[in-house]
Protein backbone atom coordinates (compact mmCIF):
# COMPACT_ATOMS: atom_id res chain seq x y z
CA UNK A 1 0.00 0.00 0.00
CA UNK A 2 1.07 3.06 -0.77
CA UNK A 3 0.21 6.91 -0.32
CA UNK A 4 0.80 9.52 -2.65
CA UNK A 5 2.44 12.52 -0.33
CA UNK A 6 0.49 15.73 -0.45
CA UNK A 7 2.87 18.67 -0.22
CA UNK A 8 1.46 20.54 2.88
CA UNK A 9 1.33 23.75 1.22
CA UNK A 10 -1.48 22.49 -1.42
CA UNK A 11 -2.88 22.04 1.89
CA UNK A 12 -3.28 25.56 3.19
CA UNK A 13 -6.41 27.52 0.99
CA UNK A 14 -4.61 29.43 -1.89
CA UNK A 15 -1.29 27.55 -1.37
CA UNK A 16 -0.84 26.98 -4.82
CA UNK A 17 -0.24 30.47 -5.24
CA UNK A 18 3.51 30.58 -4.23
CA UNK A 19 5.07 33.85 -2.47
CA UNK A 20 8.95 34.59 -3.70
CA UNK A 21 10.99 37.01 -3.59
CA UNK A 22 11.77 39.09 -5.87
CA UNK A 23 13.52 42.29 -4.77
CA UNK A 24 15.17 43.02 -1.71
CA UNK A 25 15.95 47.01 0.03
CA UNK A 26 17.89 47.38 2.51
CA UNK A 27 18.84 50.69 5.08
CA UNK A 28 21.30 48.43 7.53
CA UNK A 29 24.54 49.72 9.76
CA UNK A 30 27.08 48.30 7.39
CA UNK A 31 25.04 49.30 4.19
CA UNK A 32 22.35 51.18 2.44
CA UNK A 33 21.14 48.89 -0.55
CA UNK A 34 21.26 45.45 -1.12
CA UNK A 35 25.12 45.26 -3.14
CA UNK A 36 26.68 47.48 -0.34
CA UNK A 37 24.80 45.68 2.37
CA UNK A 38 26.00 41.57 0.86
CA UNK A 39 29.47 43.31 0.31
CA UNK A 40 29.90 43.72 3.96
CA UNK A 41 28.09 41.17 5.03
CA UNK A 42 29.94 38.73 3.03
CA UNK A 43 33.48 39.96 4.25
CA UNK A 44 32.50 39.64 7.95
CA UNK A 45 33.10 44.18 8.02
CA UNK A 46 31.94 44.50 11.66
CA UNK A 47 30.03 48.44 12.17
CA UNK A 48 29.41 48.15 16.12
CA UNK A 49 30.77 51.43 17.72
CA UNK A 50 30.10 53.90 20.51
CA UNK A 51 26.48 55.19 20.02
CA UNK A 52 27.10 59.01 18.92
CA UNK A 53 23.55 60.10 18.50
CA UNK A 54 22.55 63.06 20.23
CA UNK A 55 21.48 62.91 23.93
CA UNK A 56 22.68 59.37 23.94
CA UNK A 57 26.34 59.58 24.90
CA UNK A 58 26.36 59.32 28.53
CA UNK A 59 23.75 56.45 28.54
CA UNK A 60 24.46 52.75 29.99
CA UNK A 61 24.27 52.11 26.43
CA UNK A 62 27.53 52.42 25.09
CA UNK A 63 27.51 50.36 21.91
CA UNK A 64 24.96 49.77 18.77
CA UNK A 65 25.00 49.83 15.19
CA UNK A 66 23.99 53.21 13.61
CA UNK A 67 23.05 53.75 10.31
CA UNK A 68 25.38 56.47 9.99
CA UNK A 69 25.33 57.38 5.82
CA UNK A 70 21.44 57.85 5.87
CA UNK A 71 19.94 60.90 4.56
CA UNK A 72 16.49 61.75 5.26
CA UNK A 73 16.30 64.69 3.46
CA UNK A 74 17.93 62.62 0.17
CA UNK A 75 15.86 59.63 0.81
CA UNK A 76 12.39 61.10 1.34
CA UNK A 77 10.34 63.69 0.45
CA UNK A 78 10.36 66.70 3.05
CA UNK A 79 7.23 66.39 3.99
CA UNK A 80 7.99 62.68 5.17
CA UNK A 81 11.05 64.03 7.16
CA UNK A 82 8.53 66.89 9.01
CA UNK A 83 5.30 64.49 9.33
CA UNK A 84 7.02 60.85 10.38
CA UNK A 85 9.64 59.19 12.49
CA UNK A 86 13.19 58.01 11.60
CA UNK A 87 12.04 54.43 11.63
CA UNK A 88 9.51 55.25 8.97
CA UNK A 89 12.14 57.04 6.78
CA UNK A 90 13.98 53.94 7.05
CA UNK A 91 11.21 51.33 5.51
CA UNK A 92 10.18 54.11 2.82
CA UNK A 93 13.75 54.21 1.86
CA UNK A 94 14.27 50.32 2.23
CA UNK A 95 10.82 49.95 0.11
CA UNK A 96 11.60 52.14 -2.91
CA UNK A 97 15.06 49.91 -2.68
CA UNK A 98 13.20 46.87 -2.83
CA UNK A 99 10.82 48.06 -5.44
CA UNK A 100 13.55 49.46 -7.72
CA UNK A 101 15.79 46.02 -7.04
CA UNK A 102 12.32 44.12 -8.17
CA UNK A 103 12.22 46.03 -11.15
CA UNK A 104 8.42 46.31 -10.20
CA UNK A 105 5.73 48.86 -12.26
CA UNK A 106 3.26 49.25 -9.29
CA UNK A 107 1.33 52.05 -11.55
CA UNK A 108 -0.16 49.45 -13.84
CA UNK A 109 -2.54 47.45 -12.86
CA UNK A 110 -5.08 47.35 -10.23
CA UNK A 111 -3.89 48.90 -6.95
CA UNK A 112 -5.85 46.51 -4.81
CA UNK A 113 -3.45 43.62 -5.83
CA UNK A 114 -0.63 45.35 -4.19
CA UNK A 115 -0.04 45.28 -0.21
CA UNK A 116 2.21 46.14 2.76
CA UNK A 117 3.28 44.52 5.66
CA UNK A 118 5.54 45.79 8.33
CA UNK A 119 6.25 44.76 11.64
CA UNK A 120 7.39 47.02 14.63
CA UNK A 121 8.71 46.86 18.03
CA UNK A 122 8.65 50.41 19.10
CA UNK A 123 7.11 52.75 16.86
CA UNK A 124 8.65 56.10 16.31
CA UNK A 125 10.35 56.71 19.97
CA UNK A 126 12.75 60.07 18.57
CA UNK A 127 9.72 61.47 17.19
CA UNK A 128 7.02 60.77 20.66
CA UNK A 129 9.52 62.27 22.44
CA UNK A 130 9.63 65.37 20.93
CA UNK A 131 6.58 65.84 20.90
CA UNK A 132 6.20 64.55 24.66
CA UNK A 133 8.60 67.15 25.51
CA UNK A 134 6.92 69.88 23.88
CA UNK A 135 3.77 68.41 25.95
CA UNK A 136 5.17 69.05 29.35
CA UNK A 137 7.43 71.75 28.69
CA UNK A 138 5.29 74.16 26.98
CA UNK A 139 1.42 72.24 26.89
CA UNK A 140 -0.92 70.42 24.86
CA UNK A 141 -1.51 73.16 22.24
CA UNK A 142 2.79 72.93 21.42
CA UNK A 143 1.76 68.92 20.29
CA UNK A 144 2.00 68.73 16.39
CA UNK A 145 -0.52 67.10 15.44
CA UNK A 146 1.24 64.64 13.27
CA UNK A 147 1.93 62.85 16.87
CA UNK A 148 -1.17 61.26 16.32
CA UNK A 149 0.48 59.44 13.37
CA UNK A 150 4.48 59.45 13.39
CA UNK A 151 4.81 56.97 16.74
CA UNK A 152 2.25 54.41 15.85
CA UNK A 153 3.51 50.99 14.74
CA UNK A 154 1.63 51.39 12.34
CA UNK A 155 3.36 54.38 10.76
CA UNK A 156 5.61 52.91 8.56
CA UNK A 157 3.09 50.87 6.56
CA UNK A 158 0.52 53.39 6.27
CA UNK A 159 2.92 55.87 4.92
CA UNK A 160 4.63 53.33 2.11
CA UNK A 161 1.22 52.42 1.10
CA UNK A 162 -0.22 55.78 1.11
CA UNK A 163 2.55 56.85 -1.13
CA UNK A 164 2.60 54.04 -3.52
CA UNK A 165 -0.87 53.80 -3.68
CA UNK A 166 -1.26 50.38 -2.83
CA UNK A 167 -4.63 49.27 -1.27
CA UNK A 168 -4.22 46.02 -1.10
CA UNK A 169 -3.56 43.76 1.60
CA UNK A 170 -2.32 45.83 4.64
CA UNK A 171 -1.13 45.03 8.12
CA UNK A 172 1.33 45.90 10.75
CA UNK A 173 2.73 43.19 13.53
CA UNK A 174 3.14 44.95 16.55
CA UNK A 175 5.28 42.63 18.09
CA UNK A 176 9.06 41.72 19.11
CA UNK A 177 12.05 40.55 17.21
CA UNK A 178 10.17 37.72 15.91
CA UNK A 179 7.55 39.74 14.31
CA UNK A 180 9.96 40.21 11.09
CA UNK A 181 9.92 36.47 10.27
CA UNK A 182 5.89 36.74 11.30
CA UNK A 183 5.49 39.80 8.79
CA UNK A 184 6.92 37.98 5.99
CA UNK A 185 4.27 35.07 6.40
CA UNK A 186 2.03 37.52 6.54
CA UNK A 187 2.75 39.24 3.80
CA UNK A 188 2.58 35.58 2.17
CA UNK A 189 -1.12 35.25 3.39
CA UNK A 190 -1.87 38.41 1.37
CA UNK A 191 -0.42 36.32 -1.69
CA UNK A 192 -2.11 33.26 -0.89
CA UNK A 193 -5.58 35.39 -1.02
CA UNK A 194 -4.95 37.10 -4.20
CA UNK A 195 -2.59 39.60 -4.11
CA UNK A 196 0.08 40.26 -6.71
CA UNK A 197 2.50 41.71 -4.69
CA UNK A 198 3.55 42.64 -1.48
CA UNK A 199 6.00 44.66 0.11
CA UNK A 200 6.93 43.43 3.31
CA UNK A 201 9.99 43.68 6.20
CA UNK A 202 10.93 46.36 9.18
CA UNK A 203 13.02 48.77 10.11
CA UNK A 204 13.47 50.70 13.82
CA UNK A 205 14.94 53.72 15.09
CA UNK A 206 15.60 52.66 18.79
CA UNK A 207 18.48 55.01 18.89
CA UNK A 208 17.53 57.86 20.51
CA UNK A 209 17.29 58.83 24.22
CA UNK A 210 13.98 57.99 25.24
CA UNK A 211 14.06 54.75 22.95
CA UNK A 212 17.31 54.09 24.67
CA UNK A 213 16.68 54.50 28.17
CA UNK A 214 13.27 52.34 27.34
CA UNK A 215 15.91 49.28 26.60
CA UNK A 216 17.76 49.85 29.33
CA UNK A 217 15.22 47.60 31.31
CA UNK A 218 16.29 45.01 29.25
CA UNK A 219 18.59 42.32 31.18
CA UNK A 220 19.69 41.19 27.91
CA UNK A 221 21.05 44.28 26.56
CA UNK A 222 25.06 44.44 26.87
CA UNK A 223 26.49 47.30 28.69
CA UNK A 224 30.22 46.69 27.25
CA UNK A 225 31.63 49.66 26.07
CA UNK A 226 34.03 47.94 23.65
CA UNK A 227 32.84 47.62 20.51
CA UNK A 228 34.55 44.50 19.42
CA UNK A 229 33.55 42.62 22.81
CA UNK A 230 29.85 43.90 23.07
CA UNK A 231 27.74 41.23 21.28
CA UNK A 232 29.08 37.76 21.50
CA UNK A 233 27.05 34.81 20.94
CA UNK A 234 28.04 31.38 21.32
CA UNK A 235 30.59 32.19 23.40
CA UNK A 236 32.01 32.36 26.69
CA UNK A 237 32.49 35.65 26.62
CA UNK A 238 29.22 36.26 25.70
CA UNK A 239 27.24 39.44 27.99
CA UNK A 240 24.38 40.58 26.26
CA UNK A 241 23.25 41.79 22.45
CA UNK A 242 23.89 45.64 20.82
CA UNK A 243 20.98 47.00 19.62
CA UNK A 244 20.97 48.34 15.86
CA UNK A 245 19.00 50.70 13.46
CA UNK A 246 17.68 50.14 10.37
CA UNK A 247 15.76 46.85 8.58
CA UNK A 248 14.76 45.90 5.10
CA UNK A 249 12.11 45.78 3.05
CA UNK A 250 11.28 42.98 0.66
CA UNK A 251 9.08 42.36 -2.60
CA UNK A 252 7.07 39.30 -2.23
CA UNK A 253 5.62 38.46 -5.60
CA UNK A 254 3.12 35.27 -6.57
CA UNK A 255 6.20 32.85 -8.41
CA UNK A 256 3.71 33.05 -11.82
CA UNK A 257 2.91 37.09 -11.80
CA UNK A 258 6.87 36.96 -11.22
CA UNK A 259 7.50 34.72 -14.56
CA UNK A 260 4.87 36.83 -16.47
CA UNK A 261 7.19 39.73 -16.40
CA UNK A 262 10.15 38.11 -17.10
CA UNK A 263 11.49 37.94 -13.38
CA UNK A 264 13.20 34.93 -12.19
CA UNK A 265 11.93 33.98 -8.62
CA UNK A 266 14.78 34.59 -5.99
CA UNK A 267 13.61 32.41 -3.62
CA UNK A 268 10.52 30.40 -2.03
CA UNK A 269 8.89 31.21 1.33
CA UNK A 270 8.63 27.65 1.56
CA UNK A 271 7.72 27.05 5.90
CA UNK A 272 6.95 29.29 8.89
CA UNK A 273 5.65 29.00 11.99
CA UNK A 274 5.74 30.62 15.14
CA UNK A 275 5.79 29.78 19.27
CA UNK A 276 5.34 31.79 22.13
CA UNK A 277 7.37 30.36 25.60
CA UNK A 278 7.50 33.48 27.47
CA UNK A 279 9.52 35.19 29.63
CA UNK A 280 10.24 33.52 32.17
CA UNK A 281 13.89 32.26 31.45
CA UNK A 282 15.33 31.55 28.14
CA UNK A 283 15.96 27.58 28.75
CA UNK A 284 12.01 27.52 27.51
CA UNK A 285 12.99 28.77 24.09
CA UNK A 286 14.92 25.73 22.94
CA UNK A 287 11.28 23.79 22.70
CA UNK A 288 9.98 27.02 21.19
CA UNK A 289 12.52 27.55 18.70
CA UNK A 290 12.62 23.52 17.97
CA UNK A 291 9.22 23.42 17.44
CA UNK A 292 8.72 26.15 14.94
CA UNK A 293 11.43 24.88 13.07
CA UNK A 294 10.17 21.52 12.75
CA UNK A 295 6.63 22.77 12.26
CA UNK A 296 8.01 25.29 9.14
CA UNK A 297 10.19 22.11 7.81
CA UNK A 298 6.88 20.23 7.86
CA UNK A 299 4.98 23.30 5.84
CA UNK A 300 7.86 23.76 3.26
CA UNK A 301 7.81 19.91 2.91
CA UNK A 302 11.31 19.86 3.91
CA UNK A 303 13.47 17.71 5.88
CA UNK A 304 15.88 18.34 7.74
CA UNK A 305 18.85 16.64 5.77
CA UNK A 306 17.70 19.62 3.64
CA UNK A 307 19.02 22.04 5.49
CA UNK A 308 22.01 23.38 4.08
CA UNK A 309 22.92 26.57 6.33
CA UNK A 310 20.65 28.08 8.99
CA UNK A 311 20.63 32.15 9.95
CA UNK A 312 20.54 31.72 14.25
CA UNK A 313 19.18 33.75 16.33
CA UNK A 314 22.06 34.17 18.32
CA UNK A 315 20.81 36.55 21.22
CA UNK A 316 24.39 36.84 23.19
CA UNK A 317 22.84 35.88 26.39
CA UNK A 318 24.88 32.17 27.68
CA UNK A 319 21.07 30.76 28.30
CA UNK A 320 19.81 31.45 25.38
CA UNK A 321 22.41 30.68 22.89
CA UNK A 322 22.48 27.36 24.99
CA UNK A 323 18.65 26.92 24.23
CA UNK A 324 19.18 27.56 20.67
CA UNK A 325 22.16 25.41 20.38
CA UNK A 326 20.27 22.77 21.72
CA UNK A 327 17.12 23.23 19.93
CA UNK A 328 19.25 23.21 16.72
CA UNK A 329 20.44 19.93 17.97
CA UNK A 330 16.62 18.70 18.65
CA UNK A 331 16.19 19.69 15.08
CA UNK A 332 18.70 18.79 12.79
CA UNK A 333 19.57 15.71 15.05
CA UNK A 334 23.84 14.28 13.90
CA UNK A 335 24.00 16.47 11.09
CA UNK A 336 24.16 19.55 13.47
CA UNK A 337 27.59 19.20 13.25
CA UNK A 338 27.51 19.07 9.56
CA UNK A 339 25.42 22.69 8.98
CA UNK A 340 27.18 25.89 8.78
CA UNK A 341 24.99 28.10 11.20
CA UNK A 342 26.12 31.85 10.89
CA UNK A 343 24.86 35.23 12.60
CA UNK A 344 26.09 37.77 10.36
CA UNK A 345 23.99 40.35 12.89
CA UNK A 346 27.12 40.43 15.77
CA UNK A 347 28.55 42.87 12.98
CA UNK A 348 25.94 45.33 12.60
CA UNK A 349 23.57 44.76 16.14
CA UNK A 350 19.82 43.50 16.37
CA UNK A 351 17.57 45.82 14.78
CA UNK A 352 14.06 44.52 16.51
CA UNK A 353 11.73 43.59 14.25
CA UNK A 354 14.24 44.56 11.46
CA UNK A 355 17.29 41.97 12.12
CA UNK A 356 15.51 38.70 11.19
CA UNK A 357 14.05 40.76 7.80
CA UNK A 358 17.94 41.22 7.32
CA UNK A 359 18.95 37.98 8.06
CA UNK A 360 16.12 36.77 5.66
CA UNK A 361 17.65 39.50 2.76
CA UNK A 362 21.07 37.90 3.57
CA UNK A 363 19.85 34.62 3.20
CA UNK A 364 18.55 35.16 -0.35
CA UNK A 365 21.65 36.87 -1.24
CA UNK A 366 23.59 33.88 0.23
CA UNK A 367 21.77 31.03 -1.93
CA UNK A 368 22.73 33.40 -4.98
CA UNK A 369 26.13 33.52 -4.56
CA UNK A 370 26.36 29.62 -2.70
CA UNK A 371 28.79 31.75 0.40
CA UNK A 372 27.47 31.46 3.92
CA UNK A 373 29.08 34.88 5.11
CA UNK A 374 30.58 34.65 8.95
CA UNK A 375 30.02 35.97 12.16
CA UNK A 376 32.10 39.21 12.44
CA UNK A 377 34.09 39.53 16.14
CA UNK A 378 32.99 35.96 17.43
CA UNK A 379 36.33 33.69 17.53
CA UNK A 380 35.81 31.06 20.14
CA UNK A 381 32.75 29.30 19.89
CA UNK A 382 31.81 27.61 23.09
CA UNK A 383 28.55 25.28 21.88
CA UNK A 384 28.67 22.09 19.52
CA UNK A 385 27.61 24.25 16.72
CA UNK A 386 29.75 24.44 13.24
CA UNK A 387 29.33 28.41 13.60
CA UNK A 388 30.89 30.05 10.57
CA UNK A 389 33.50 32.80 11.61
CA UNK A 390 36.52 34.42 10.80
CA UNK A 391 35.61 34.34 6.72
CA UNK A 392 32.79 33.50 4.65
CA UNK A 393 32.51 29.99 3.58
CA UNK A 394 31.56 28.29 0.14
CA UNK A 395 28.71 26.15 0.02
CA UNK A 396 25.58 24.99 -2.45
CA UNK A 397 23.03 26.54 -0.83
CA UNK A 398 19.58 25.28 -1.87
CA UNK A 399 17.77 25.31 1.47
CA UNK A 400 18.00 27.84 4.42
CA UNK A 401 16.42 27.97 7.97
CA UNK A 402 15.99 31.52 9.50
CA UNK A 403 15.45 31.58 13.24
CA UNK A 404 14.20 34.59 15.25
CA UNK A 405 12.91 35.22 18.83
CA UNK A 406 11.64 38.35 20.26
CA UNK A 407 12.72 39.86 24.47
CA UNK A 408 8.79 38.86 25.22
CA UNK A 409 8.69 35.32 24.26
CA UNK A 410 8.26 34.52 20.48
CA UNK A 411 10.09 32.28 18.28
CA UNK A 412 9.44 31.90 14.88
CA UNK A 413 11.41 30.22 11.76
CA UNK A 414 11.58 30.59 8.13
CA UNK A 415 12.80 28.39 5.36
CA UNK A 416 13.79 29.33 2.35
CA UNK A 417 14.23 27.68 -1.13
CA UNK A 418 16.66 29.00 -3.80
CA UNK A 419 15.04 30.38 -7.03
CA UNK A 420 11.15 28.98 -7.13
CA UNK A 421 12.45 26.07 -5.10
CA UNK A 422 12.00 23.33 -7.55
CA UNK A 423 16.23 22.39 -7.70
CA UNK A 424 15.79 20.23 -4.92
CA UNK A 425 18.50 17.25 -4.36
CA UNK B 1 -7.43 96.34 8.27
CA UNK B 2 -4.53 95.37 9.98
CA UNK B 3 -3.11 91.98 8.66
CA UNK B 4 -1.92 89.74 10.69
CA UNK B 5 -1.30 86.77 8.49
CA UNK B 6 -0.09 87.05 5.01
CA UNK B 7 0.71 84.38 2.38
CA UNK B 8 4.29 84.31 3.13
CA UNK B 9 3.55 83.75 6.53
CA UNK B 10 1.31 80.98 5.68
CA UNK B 11 3.67 79.20 2.91
CA UNK B 12 6.20 79.33 5.96
CA UNK B 13 4.17 78.01 8.39
CA UNK B 14 2.61 75.11 5.64
CA UNK B 15 6.89 74.36 5.25
CA UNK B 16 7.66 74.16 9.19
CA UNK B 17 4.27 72.71 10.79
CA UNK B 18 4.02 69.88 7.53
CA UNK B 19 6.80 70.09 5.54
CA UNK B 20 4.95 70.95 2.61
CA UNK B 21 6.43 73.52 -0.27
CA UNK B 22 4.56 76.18 -1.81
CA UNK B 23 5.27 79.54 -3.52
CA UNK B 24 3.59 81.82 -1.33
CA UNK B 25 2.53 83.59 -4.56
CA UNK B 26 0.62 80.79 -5.88
CA UNK B 27 -1.17 80.30 -2.85
CA UNK B 28 -2.35 84.12 -3.44
CA UNK B 29 -3.26 83.97 -7.17
CA UNK B 30 -5.29 81.09 -7.11
CA UNK B 31 -7.79 82.00 -5.00
CA UNK B 32 -10.10 78.58 -6.07
CA UNK B 33 -7.55 76.29 -5.32
CA UNK B 34 -7.53 74.36 -2.22
CA UNK B 35 -5.08 73.34 0.79
CA UNK B 36 -5.48 69.38 -0.65
CA UNK B 37 -4.51 70.96 -3.84
CA UNK B 38 -1.29 72.35 -2.62
CA UNK B 39 -0.27 69.27 -0.53
CA UNK B 40 -1.75 69.86 3.13
CA UNK B 41 -3.72 67.56 4.44
CA UNK B 42 -6.05 68.01 7.37
CA UNK B 43 -3.78 67.48 10.28
CA UNK B 44 -1.06 69.87 8.81
CA UNK B 45 -3.66 72.40 8.90
CA UNK B 46 -4.19 71.77 12.42
CA UNK B 47 -0.80 72.46 13.12
CA UNK B 48 -0.73 75.72 11.25
CA UNK B 49 -3.51 76.63 13.85
CA UNK B 50 -2.41 75.62 16.72
CA UNK B 51 1.22 77.48 15.66
CA UNK B 52 -0.84 80.35 14.44
CA UNK B 53 -2.42 80.57 17.66
CA UNK B 54 0.65 79.89 19.70
CA UNK B 55 2.10 82.89 18.27
CA UNK B 56 -0.42 85.47 18.70
CA UNK B 57 -1.32 84.10 22.16
CA UNK B 58 -5.13 84.22 21.42
CA UNK B 59 -7.56 81.60 19.46
CA UNK B 60 -8.67 81.84 16.11
CA UNK B 61 -11.88 79.78 16.85
CA UNK B 62 -14.23 77.63 15.33
CA UNK B 63 -14.09 76.66 11.42
CA UNK B 64 -10.78 77.20 11.38
CA UNK B 65 -9.66 73.79 10.80
CA UNK B 66 -12.14 73.02 8.00
CA UNK B 67 -11.28 76.06 5.70
CA UNK B 68 -10.74 74.28 2.36
CA UNK B 69 -8.41 77.32 0.86
CA UNK B 70 -5.61 79.52 2.01
CA UNK B 71 -7.74 82.38 0.73
CA UNK B 72 -10.99 81.09 2.99
CA UNK B 73 -8.38 80.60 6.11
CA UNK B 74 -6.33 83.90 5.49
CA UNK B 75 -9.33 86.13 5.33
CA UNK B 76 -10.70 84.18 8.65
CA UNK B 77 -7.98 84.40 10.14
CA UNK B 78 -6.93 87.99 9.97
CA UNK B 79 -10.74 88.56 10.73
CA UNK B 80 -10.55 86.61 13.87
CA UNK B 81 -7.25 87.95 15.09
CA UNK B 82 -7.73 91.77 14.64
CA UNK B 83 -11.52 92.20 15.28
CA UNK B 84 -11.16 89.43 18.33
CA UNK B 85 -14.41 88.40 17.40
Amino acid sequence: MSSQRVPSSRRVPGGHRRAVVTGIGVVAPNGIGADAFWKATREGVAVLDRVSREGCEDLPLRVAGEVRGFDAQEAVETRFTVQTDRFTHFAMAAADLALADARLDTTGGSPFDLGVVTAAGSGGGEFGQRELQQLWGKGPRFVGPYQSIAWFYAASTGQISIRGGFKGPCGVLADDEAGGLDAIAHARRGIRRGARAMVVGAAEAPLAPYSAVCQLGYQELSRSADPARAYLPFTADACGFAPAEGGGMLVLEEESAARERGIEPRALIAGHAATFTGTDGWQRSREGLAHAARAALQEADCVPEEIDAVFADALGVPEADRAEALALADVLGPRISLVPVTAPKTGIGRTYCGGPVLDVATAVLAMESGVVPPTPNVVDVSHDLDLVTRTARLAELRTVLVLSRGLMGCNAALVLRRGGGTDRP
Amino acid sequence: MNQVLTFDELAALMQSCAGVAVDSRELENRPAATFEEFGLDSLGLLGVVAALENRHGAPIGPGAESCRTPHEFVALANNRLTTGV
